[in-house]
């Protein structure tokens, strides 16, 4: 995998308006997916004072230094940086737990980013919820923007607010990632479907993942699903990520699983 | 004087004569305005220009104050008269346009409103001028406007549209919009498919019922306007439009 050419580094914005969709989730499995096909990948906690990333990827214990210390100058970067051991080149930037957010600007966003380039060719930033300094920061930064949403109308209404944010910044690739699917409840008109979604927010969908137990035990252990598991959202968060490695991947909403894939599936 | 314009960057408050008149006479037409049209005002952000006069950092507070009372920010303060533009800067506001070649805004200048970013250039029209913009307006975004507005594209939830005049909407109205915000009660507001979350023409208000805005829609285009100050929605058509404008 390693002789692919390198890329010039891209900074990847996850956000989403509304908490609780699974940013951070997404973040960790897509940053690990990236990682496991070979290149190089920081994930940037942007959620100071409510840090999540490190949880999620089970690298909670080894915080030394974080981004607030970094751009206060109490640390280099190299030593704010932790390796995540389950990929060749992974790295984890996490956010200080006992400052807001405004501890950082959006400028000082941008010098960070524009480091991390030197070294890596996918930098992601989990945004915290919300519009205001935290999203700012994490939006200021980013070649591509990812908004998640979760197919029901709130998430919708402040994704589309978000995607408008990002569009005054003069952001051009948004792309949408349509999160936790049950194809069942689409079907009885109790999700938003995907061409109910595309009507509202007319966004390009980079992934669809849909809903799976697996992710809540995961997240609790600290392993991300793409590390080993073979569930359905394991599978969409490493087909975005072959997305955005810039692999052709056909996009299919998933369907609800037959009655013998239920019982012997996953 | 005082006139109301719409142009690139959101509203323009164009102080005419300025140098002539005390500044305070201005405020007080600049208050009677704002009083008189609350909702077209409120939260906007707009920028003056004061033609060459000479005001110093106190009228400009002043200014400042009788705005913020009214919910509107000042952002720009355009003039000829370089003194006044020194004040402009010293107070943090931002004496030039953005994109004008000769202009170079620091970072400390606070930029154009974000709600007017990407707005069209207003083009005249007969009875004044209209803003014609061709995109989705999304949720949280504001177009203001004094003339008419014409938007190609749809209008999502949580959008506002607020207009002196008409607003056209050729695509799906969902959002919330007000016609005749600076009190035109002939103001009309029309969409491909009516289905918004709430329309104002002038002082009257109507709030679709709920399972209007559900009801899968298959309509054909509509057209709201007052009627013995009540807001009616009838079909817009080309009738619709001559009984509306040519009279029985």
């Amino acid at each position: 995998m390693n002789e692919q050419a390198p890329l010039e580094s891209r900074v990847i914005t996850v956000t989403s308006g509304k908490g609780g969709v699974g940013k951070t989730t997404l973040t960790a499995n897509v940053g690990t997916a990236l990682a496991q096909l070979g290149r190089k990948v920081v994930v940037v906690d942007g959620d100071i004072g409510l840090r999540n990333l490190d949880l999620v990827m089970g690298l909670e214990h080894r915080i030394v230094y974080d981004i607030v210390d970094y751009v206060e100058g109490r640390c280099r970067l190299r030593q704010a940086l932790i390796r995540d051991k389950r990929a060749p080149e992974l790295f984890l930037l996490p956010a200080a737990q006992t400052r807001d957010k405004t501890a950082i600007n959006p400028q000082q966003m941008v010098l960070v980013c524009d480091e991390l380039r030197q070294e890596f060719e996918f930098i992601l930033i989990d945004s915290p919820a919300g519009i205001e300094q935290g999203f700012q920061n994490a939006l200021a930064p980013a070649d591509v923007v990812l908004v998640v949403i979760n197919p029901e109308v709130s998430s919708v209404r402040d994704a589309d607010r978000v995607i408008g944010l990002a569009e005054s910044q003069g952001k051009q690739q948004i792309y949408l990632v349509i999160n936790r699917v049950v194809p069942v409840r689409v079907k009885k008109q109790e999700m938003l479907s995907v061409d109910d979604i595309t009507e509202v927010l007319s966004t390009e969908i980079i992934g669809i993942v849909p809903e799976d137990e697996a992710i809540l035990s995961a997240s609790n252990r600290g392993t991300p699903v793409v590390c080993n598991g073979k569930g359905p959202a394991a599978l969409a968060y490493r087909d975005i990520a072959r997305r955005l490695n810039g692999e052709q991947v056909p996009l299919e909403a998933p369907q609800s699983l037959g009655w013998l894939q239920r019982l012997f599936g996953r | 004087m005082i006139a109301i314009k719409g142009y690139r960057h959101g509203l323009l408050i164009v102080f005419n004569g300025a140098s002539e008149t005390p500044w305070l006479s201005h405020l007080r037409e600049l208050e009677a305005k704002l009083d008189a049209n609350p909702h077209f005002f409120r939260g906007s952000s707009v920028a003056f220009d004061v033609k060459d006069a000479m005001l110093n950092e106190d009228d400009l507070r002043h200014a400042i104050d009788v705005l913020r009372t009214r919910e509107v920010k000042l952002w720009a303060v355009f003039s000829q008269n370089a003194e006044t533009c020194a004040h402009v800067r010293s107070l943090g506001l931002t004496d030039r346009l953005p994109g004008v070649s000769t202009a170079r805004r620091t970072s400390e200048q606070p930029a154009p409103p974000r709600e007017a970013a990407r707005h069209g250039e207003p083009s005249s029209s007969e009875g004044g001028e209209s803003l014609f913009v061709r995109r989705r307006i999304r949720s949280g975004q504001v177009l203001r406007h004094p003339g008419h507005i014409v938007v190609v594209g749809d209008v999502n939830p949580g959008a506002q549209i607020i207009a002196g005049g008409d607003i056209i909407v050729w695509g799906r109205l969902n959002g919330a919009v007000h016609a005749g915000a600076l009190g035109n009660s002939q103001a009309v507001v029309c969409a491909l498919e009516m289905s918004p979350t709430c329309v104002r023409i002038a002082e009257a208000v109507y709030i679709p019922r709920s399972v209007d805005r559900r009801r899968r829609r298959k309509r054909a285009a509509e057209m709201a306007m007052l009627k013995e100050q009540e807001i009616i929605i009838t079909s817009w058509d080309v009738l619709a439009y001559k009984t509306r404008f040519e009279g029985q």
